[in-house]
Order: C-alpha cells, then structure tokens, then sequence
C-alpha cells in the first residue's frame, strides 16, 4: 500500500448530464480510494460502453475500456493476470453492461476473484434511448414500456451472493456512501455493489422517485478466500513421449493402409496406436488418426492406420489395403465407405454382399468385445507377417493396461489360423 | 538441442503448437471446450503455467485480453462456432494492440456442422473479421514441422507488433498421430513485448509511424497506463474521429503491413519448364506434396507454391503465380476461398480450383484438376506465355 496518496481524480470537467448520478459516484469512488489510503496507479477501472465508459478521462488510475457489457470479464483477466492484492482491480458497468454480461460478474463471483464490480444501475440504457434494461424495476417499465412491467427485474446482488461473491451490496444514492465503497474494495475477493442513481436525460430524475421502486440498501459478506490462478512448474511435453527404438524388421515396400472399425469404449484407438507405434518400431513410417461421433462413449469409433518404408504426407484412406470390423457400430459406417477391400470381419457380424474378400473370425468371442480389435491385429500380424506380432507385444508391454494387452495378443493364437 | 537429439516418437501436432507456444513466451492458456480443438487445451492444462476453463468463448477472449494488459501472453485453441463468438472481442484487442493466440482448428460448417471432420472454410472470415478490413495475421501450419515453427513464429510476430494472431489449421492436422523425429525441430526463442523503458513520460499509445507502441503493464506504479478499445488518442483516451485518433488508427494497420514483411512465409518448388502451379494451404499441402511426386513419375512437371502466412498474402507469392500459365488451386471448400482472396470475382480461365467438402482432398483429386486444367487455355499474359506483368 502506498505511503502517499494523491487525489484520483484528474481536473477534466465531467462528462455527464446534469443531474446524472455519475457525478456523485465518481467523486465517492475518489473519496474512497483516497481514503483507504490507495495510491491511485494501484488501482485499474475497467469500463464498459455507455455513459459508464466516459470515467476514463476523470482517473489519474491506469484505465482500461473495453466493449459493451464485458468490463466484469476483462477485469477478471487484470486480477488474475496481475496477482497482486495491493493493486485494486475494479470494473464499472451499467445496468445494461451487467446483463448482457451477466455470466462474467457470476463466475467472477462463483470463483470470488480479487476484484471489484460497480454496477451503475440507473435502471435504463441511456445513451441508446432510455429503452428498459434487465434491472429496470416495474414502475420504470410502465411508464416506458408497458407491456414489459409484471416482467421482475434480476437482483444482481442476489445472483452474486448465490454465486459465492466475498460481498454484495446494492446502496441507493443518496448522500455519502464512501464508507460503503471502502468496504467493497477493501474486501479480499469478489465484491459487487450495485448503485441505483437517477437518469435525468430519460425522466428518471429524482431519488424519491427511486425511493419508490421498492429497492433497499442490502450489504452480504462471506469469508471465503479469494481465487488465485495457479501458476505451475511444468516440463516438456515431449518428456511424457516415448522413444521409439527400431527393434525390428518389417516385410513392407510401399505404403499398407489399414482402418479398424468397432464401436466406441472397445479399444479401437489404443489397439490401432499400439500398431502404430509397432510399425515405427519395425522401422516404417506411420500415422494414425481417429474418426467417431461427438458422443464419446457411444456409436461408432473409427481408427485409420497407415504405415509405409517412405515418408507419409497425405494422411487420408480413399479405400484401404483392409479393413478390420469388430462391431456392429463399425460395419454399419463401413458399410457406406468400402468399395473393394480385404475385409476382417468378426464372425458375429454378417454382410452377405460385402464388396471385396471377407474373412470371419471369432475376435469378440475370443477376446471379449473390448479386446476384439486388438485380437484381430494380432491375428492378422501373426498370419502375415507384414511386421513382427513381438513389436506389437513390446508396444503392448510399455503401455499402462500391458497386462491386458499382453493377454489379447496372447489369445489371438487360438484363431484358427494364428 | 540435446533434449532432442534423434528421438522417433509417434505425436500429434497439438501437442507440438503447445510446447511451441511456451516454449516461445505463452503463459497463460483460456481454454473452452470444443472439437476438434479440445487436445491442445488437454496438452495445455500440462503446460502452461496457468490455464483457466471459461464459461464461454466471449468471456475466453475477454480474460485473455485482461492477462495480456498485465503483460502475460495468452492463448486459445477453438473452432468456427467458438472464434464466431470471440469476434468482437478479437476486434477489442486489435484496438488496444494486446498481444495474444488464437489457434483456430477448422472444422466443416455451416453452423456446428461436423465437430469431428476437417475443413478448410474459415480464411476469408479471417480477412474481413476486423471491422474496417485491417490485416489480422494468419499463419497456416502445412505439416508437423510448421506446427512447430510457425506457432513460434506466430507468438513472436504477436508480441513485436502487439496484435492478435492465428493459427488457422485443421482437425486432420492437429487430431493426426505421425512417427516424427523430434530432433527436426530447430530451438525456439523465447519472444518479448516492445517494453517501455525510457523515464520520460509515458502515452500508452504514442508510436513511431508504423510501429506499435512500447509496452507497459496495468498496475504499474511509474506510469499511468490507458488501454482503450474505441478510436483513441496517444493517451489512450476516447476520441471521435479526430485527425490524432484516426492516425492512431490507420497506423493498425501500417504496423501490420509493416511488421508482417519479415514473417511472409511460404515453400515454393519450381519444377523446371512447367507452365502449371499448383498453389495450396494447410493440410491440402500434404495431398498436394503425394500429387506432385505422382505427376513427375509420370512425367509431367508442375511446381508448388505452399502459402503459409495467409494473411496479409505474400506479394512474392503473387509474383510466383504470375508466372505460370496456368493455375491449381486446392483446397478444402466449395467456393474457393484462397481463390477468392487472389483473384476476386475475377478468376481468369487459365485458373482452376480443386475443391471439395466432408473429406480430405486427396492426391487423385488434384491429379485429376491438373489433366483438366491442362486441357483448358493458359492465361496469354502469364510471364511463361512471355506476357507482362500485370
């Protein structure tokens, strides 16, 4: 905190319209700052659009002025980005600010940022016309816009209470609220109060006329702590990457491309990864790439393989050397995709017309359903050799399920064939 | 670098753009969920000092340009429904002149369209998403390795011209697993602000012509820092359209035309006496690289120009195209969109797109526009027809 303090305000006449509340706020939030005994470049006033933004010019604090009703989301960004609780982060909005940004001032709330939200509630837009707000109480609705008036408006100090804020407070304005304001920013995380001022220049001009919109001072404080964002030591991500040494030879000229179609949740990804990184062990280039729906645990799971003795540009399967299906999630894409292909086909599914040559396997039933495409790869390797099923088992064995994967490869031995 | 020497590992390129991006400076990543953008956050919550999950994209983009005024550099991966959200707000911190990265992973639209199948449709929201049409840089990753080098370059361009910056690239290229050979990668240098350093007095946004201003925190206690989203002045206060503020303005996008020349990046491979170029982005480039050994086997000789700083264009990649008598232009859309940015509405006969949507662009599909554009006219004025230059 700083040992001296000059005055926050600058000598630029105010902006404002006569009458406006904003002068009485502004010159309290100078009174305030001085009087916590803040040195005003400790202070950042984030403001939106609207007569609220016209404060920068007033501040010898730093001042940032942002977009329409995103002050409460940029200042967020400042305090966790600064981290420091000797400088005061605090945002300025409207009423219209606060509600076409009201998911900012709840999560700021929620996570009870170190910082401050004024909300500068004068219950209509009024640089735009005086049309209603979300805060406009019902009586300012009747007069502008009838229709609209049984429509309640938010009680953001409500919301942010709910929300988890440090504190909240709403001050109607009237007299010296200085006292009120310290409080707020002096207040280890989030505080929000909202302060209901007149609108002169949309007939909003008295504050008895507030006085009878039956809104009341209100003060809510909760002790929580506020929110740091973490800032860790973390290392390369290629540290987690394992080398793969060439341990093996592969019988391939040319480039083999293999698609692997089962369902999703059945090991169709990590047993096409462990040919991957098996054909790279056997000293092919590979690229490996995966194809499902947005649902993640359910429907179809598609995974492309392609290995080559040359380098691998383009990564796409127009039609592949073979294709391996698993399920009945993978024939049913399969279906629409292989034209004439060698086709692997688990012996539980059935597809009389398939285009190309089929041979029907029991991988489900030997290796259970999660463990069927892996199976099937081990089958396949053991009967053909295009590289050695044992980089296929060295890949399994440094994976974190070997066991698992060690116990597929194994069982596919009992395939006819194998 | 020694960390690296010779070391064959199968990766995706998500996790190269984010090491690449701390490695260059990034401290802080925002991330919100989408395909097929949701590996880089998942790599970035391992990596980055700080990472934070927002509730939106808007709010994303808002807290990003708030860590950036404090002097961190942030970062984001999304996609087109996600970047649609953040337009105003990229708008905002290409106003305040904050540094920050937008990795954007192209997806096929319109709307949310296919979350889980890649695209090449979002280069000309690119070139007109700042309102007044000013340059916003966009650098195109068109295989691993560019992952790596053109997400340090991006960082860095960003923070020596103090504008946003993307990374427009593609679920086939950051969702793909390759066998790579990490010691290909060159080191990485981290990049800094242009930071004030001088004791005289400070105006957050007075600048050398076509330069940004020198950089300063909020919160600092020497001076007094205005960061200001609407037309502003030297000091960074709000002014309509006074000749100060409008210079202020048009100098956004001096300090881009400006400081882009050092980062206009592209591979050209002149194949000797061919008329024909083709001309790519992306991961189409690795279509396009199959497509050219095809043709050359068969002896046909067509060079490649591959665009990798695709806004602002490279003038000497326009010079390239020039050159040939005729034109192929591939890529991942209906419409043609690098097409459109080249050549307007006015795409001469001699030139022809590859397009298409749903699927990648393979080698036979640009093999086969070149046997129909070989059997189309060549452009008369091209340099190789011994025309002038336009």
């Amino acid at each position: 905190m700083s040992t001296k303090t000059t005055n926050l305000l600058t000598d630029m006449k105010m902006p404002f319209c006569p009458g406006c509340g904003y002068h009485l706020s502004t010159r309290v939030l100078a009174r305030a700052i001085e009087k916590a005994g803040i040195h005003p470049l400790d202070v950042v006033v984030v403001s939106d659009i609207g007569c609220c933004g016209l404060i920068d010019g007033l501040l010898r604090a730093h001042t940032v002025h942002g977009l329409h009703g995103r002050a409460a989301a940029l200042a967020f960004g400042i305090a966790h980005g600064l981290a420091d609780a000797s400088k005061k982060v605090i945002a300025i909005q409207g009423d219209g600010g606060a509600t076409i940004g009201l998911q900012h001032l709840l999560e700021a709330a929620r996570r009870n940022v170190d910082m401050t939200l004024l909300v500068h509630n004068n219950m209509v837009y009024g640089m735009t016309g005086g049309q209603v707000s979300g805060l406009s109480p019902e009586p300012v609705k009747d007069r502008k816009m009838p229709d609209e008036k049984d429509i309640p408006p938010f009680d953001v100090v409500e919301l942010a209470r709910a929300a988890g804020a440090a504190y909240s407070g709403r001050i109607i304005e009237r007299g010296d609220y200085t006292d009120v304001l310290v409080e707020a920013i002096q207040t280890p995380g989030f505080s929000l109060l909202e302060i209901v001022g007149p609108c002169p220049a949309h007939g909003i001009g008295k504050i008895k006329d507030i006085a009878g919109m039956a809104l009341q001072d209100v003060t809510y404080r909760s002790d929580r702590e506020p929110h740091v964002a973490p800032r860790r030591e973390t290392h390369s991500l290629f540290s987690q990457l394992r080398s793969v040494k060439v341990d093996f030879q592969a019988n391939l000229q040319g480039r083999f491309s293999l698609i692997v179609a089962g369902s999703a949740g059945e090991g169709v990804q990590s047993a096409a990864d462990l040919l991957a990184n098996a054909g790279v062990a056997s000293g092919l280039h590979a690229t490996k790439k995966g194809d499902y729906p947005v649902t993640v645990g359910t429907g179809f799971s598609i995974a492309e393989v392609i290995l080559s003795s040359e380098e691998i540009h383009h990564t796409g399967i127009e039609q592949p050397d073979m294709a391996i299906i698993v399920s009945e999630d993978g024939l049913s894409m399969m279906k629409n995709r292989l034209t004439d292909t060698r086709i692997l086909l688990d012996a539980a599914l059935s597809w009389p017309d398939a285009p190309g040559s089929v041979a029907s396997l029991p991988f489900r039933k030997t290796a259970g359903g999660k463990g069927a495409a892996l199976c099937a790869i081990a089958h396949w390797l053991r009967q053909e050799n295009l590289l050695p099923v044992e980089a296929l088992q060295q890949a399994a064995a440094q994976h974190k399920l070997a066991d698992r994967f060690l116990g597929i490869i194994e069982k596919a031995k009992t395939l006819a064939g194998s | 670098m020694s960390e690296l020497s010779s070391r064959r590992v199968l990766t995706d390129a998500s996790r190269l753009i984010i090491e690449a991006a701390v490695r260059a400076g990034a401290n802080v990543f925002v991330g919100y969920p989408i395909t097929p953008a949701n590996w880089l956050y998942h790599y970035a919550t391992q990596r980055f000092p700080t990472t934070l999950p927002a509730t939106d994209e808007i709010t994303t983009l808002q807290w990003m340009a708030g860590f950036a005024t404090a002097g961190k550099f942030p970062v984001t991966a999304t996609s087109f429904p996600g970047f649609a959200l953040m337009v105003e707000s990229v708008n905002m911190a290409y106003m305040m002149e904050l540094p920050m990265l937008i990795v954007l992973v192209q997806r096929l639209g319109p709307s949310t369209g296919s979350a889980t199948t890649g695209a090449q449709g979002d280069l000309l929201l690119l070139r007109g998403v700042i309102s007044g049409g000013y340059p916003l840089p966009v650098f195109s990753p068109s295989n691993f390795e560019d992952c790596w080098e053109l997400t340090g370059r991006a960082v860095a361009a960003s923070l020596q011209m103090r504008t946003p910056v993307v990374l427009l690239t593609s679920k086939e290229m950051v969702m793909t697993s390759r066998s790579f050979d990490l010691s290909r990668l060159p080191d990485i240098q981290q990049a800094a602000w242009p930071e004030y350093r001088s004791a005289n007095g400070y105006l957050p946004y007075r600048a050398k012509p076509a330069e940004p201003p020198p950089f300063l925190p909020v919160g600092n206690r020497q001076h007094q820092v205005r960061i200001n989203a609407s037309t502003h002045d030297a000091s960074g206060l709000i002014r309509k359209a006074t000749p100060e503020a409008l210079a202020n303005t048009r100098r956004l996008q001096e300090k881009i035309e400006a400081g882009m020349q050092k980062h206009m990046l592209f591979d050209y491979h002149a194949a000797p006496g061919s008329d024909t170029l083709l001309v790519t982005y992306g991961v189409t480039a690795e279509a396009a690289r199959d497509a050219i050994r095809r043709l050359r086997e068969h002896g046909r000789a067509i060079s490649l120009l591959v665009v990798k700083t695709l806004l602002p264009f490279p003038p000497e990649a326009l010079a390239i195209l020039r050159r040939y008598a005729r034109v192929l232009i591939a890529e991942e859309n209906l419409s043609g969109l690098l097409r459109e940015l080249i050549y307007g509405q006015m795409t001469p006969a001699s030139v022809l797109g590859v397009n298409k949507i749903g699927k990648l662009i393979s080698p036979e599909d640009i093999v086969a526009g070149y046997e129909k554009l070989s059997s189309m006219p060549s452009n008369p004025n091209s340099e190789a027809q011994g025309g002038k230059r336009s």
